[in-house]
């Protein structure tokens, strides 16, 4: 599991106040509340520093590993507008 | 009784405020003229002029409200909710299928959820942060408590919040009676509720000038000024012939209300204005001035309300004013603006349960414009059947609410 997997599961496992195990990366997000899929937005875009886009054709969020691997490309863009301004 | 209209019964009863955690608390503390006022806990005092307030002290919201619920609450709407269950359990009402949708939700708030909008704020322009937490419009959002309310008890039939600053509660208790009393729902959960002891809103109050930096002394010559307090109280009301049938335990009859608007200035208030409500609920309530055995002043303690208050009590009873005892138990539980209403419909019904006059607290001089009989410093032993209860809104929006007891 890699380090940005492991946040991810663990503000999942919060805001949804379940079980860490019961979760994995084909967790569906259609079973999580509404309420809470957006404190998990929030959560994320906390904790990585990051702005989850809306309505983004880019970003098709079915599962929890969709979600990882969109966190994943938000990291690489964001790495890539540091270096060009530096 | 106009054919068609139902006498309204108060059945059940539930408090928070700074004099303590439910009803009982609240009353004995007004009745002892034992204040809850102390230095402010919530925020750092030394960052504030005005260091006291009348707060609700020692409340953990945690063993009230599953996390689930919680994170949804902000403090304006944890209050309205725990007074509203231990009102609801007070008055042992059963809510079958067919009374969850014929009972409203009406309360009132003068602010919503400032603690919300303070704390939330504070990040965008304090921390610099861009974002604010999700659930920030959800729970300041002014009909928020009443919201909570009914998703908490699973009562389906109408419910609103009312806003009219330090009237917010008589206003939605008023209007809680007139549509039980008209026949619109059979019931009703209704009050006031306000938590807004935030670092920006008392900052405003102290720009205003009308708060004291110690105590609060309503109708004394050496009164400084007004407390800010918080707290909700909340009531059920129904038919009285329900409660008759059911054989509940019947506190007294909300026999009529008043209201008027002084449509003159923004923060004075005026004599006209507020004689018009207390008038206004006489008349509703079918009662001469005669009739009228105590009054629960607005009583804020500051320059202006105590003398014009004082104005309209004479201009509204005329000479029975002279021996009508009136008393601000703002002095102990501070000024709850939007909940204020509540908390002192709560002494006022229990004025006439206990058969004893809540005193004016912290009492000290006559002031030569305030000449009515206040009752200073101590309870006193009273035939009481029938009490008003006065809130007058900056902005000039009055209500009254006329209380009587029940043979």
């Amino acid at each position: 599991m890699t380090d940005i997997e492991d946040k991810i599961m663990a503000i999942v496992a919060q805001e949804t106040r379940r079980d860490r195990a019961s979760l994995s990366l084909d967790t569906e997000l259609s079973e999580i509340e509404s309420l809470d899929l957006v404190q998990i937005i929030f959560a994320i875009e906390d904790e990585f520093d990051v702005y989850v886009p809306q309505e983004d054709e880019t970003f098709k969020l079915d599962n929890l590993r969709d979600v990882v691997d969109g966190v994943k490309l938000l990291l690489a863009e964001k790495q890539d507008q540091s270096a060009e301004s530096a | 009784m106009t054919p068609g209209m139902h006498r309204v019964a108060i059945t059940g009863m539930g408090c928070i405020s700074a004099l303590g955690h439910d009803a009982d608390s609240h009353w004995q503390a007004c009745r002892d003229g034992r204040s809850g006022i102390d230095t402010i806990r919530q925020i750092d005092p030394e960052r504030l002029i005005i260091k006291v307030c009348a707060e609700v002290k020692d409340f953990d919201p945690a063993s009230h409200f599953p996390d689930r619920q919680l994170h949804l609450l902000d403090r304006v709407s944890q209050f309205a909710v725990y007074a509203a269950r231990q009102a609801l359990a007070d008055s042992g009402l059963e809510m079958g299928p067919e009374l969850v949708r014929r009972t409203a939700v009406i309360l009132g708030t003068g602010a919503g959820g400032m603690n919300t909008l303070d704390s939330q704020f504070w990040r965008l322009y304090g921390e610099g942060n861009r974002r604010v937490m999700p659930l920030t419009v959800p729970r300041l959002m002014i009909s928020a408590a009443a919201s909570h309310v009914t998703m908490d008890a699973k009562i389906m039939g109408p419910a609103f919040m009312i806003s009219s600053a330090c009237s917010s509660a008589n206003h939605a208790i008023g209007e809680a009676f007139w549509m039980i009393r008209t026949g619109r729902v059979r019931a009703a959960v209704t009050g006031g509720t306000e938590a807004c002891l935030t670092y920006g809103t008392i900052r405003g109050w102290e720009a205003l000038r009308v708060m004291t930096h110690d105590v609060c002394r309503p109708f004394s010559l050496k009164r400084r000024g007004m407390v800010l307090g918080e707290g909700a109280g909340m009531f059920v009301l129904e038919r009285l012939e329900d409660a008759r049938a059911r054989g509940a335990k019947i506190y007294g009859e909300l026999a009529g209300m008043g209201m008027s608007a002084d449509a003159g200035d923004i923060v004075f208030p005026s004599e006209e204005g507020a004689a018009a409500a207390i008038t206004g609920a006489l008349e509703d309530a079918g009662l001469a001035p005669e009739e009228v055995d105590y009054i629960n002043a607005h009583g804020t303690g500051t320059a202006a309300n105590d003398v014009t208050e004082t104005r309209a009590i004479r201009r509204a009873l005329g000479a029975v004013a002279e021996r009508v005892p009136v008393s601000s138990t703002k002095a102990v539980h501070g000024h709850a603006l939007g909940g204020a209403g509540a908390l002192e419909l709560v002494a006022a019904v229990k004025t006439i349960a206990d058969q004893v006059i809540p005193p004016t607290a912290n009492y000290l001089d006559p002031d030569p414009d305030c000449d009515l009989d206040y009752v200073p410093n101590r309870a006193r032993p009273a035939a009481v059947r029938t009490v008003l209860s006065n809130s007058f809104a900056f902005g000039g929006l009055n209500a009254v609410l006329a209380v009587r007891a029940v043979e």
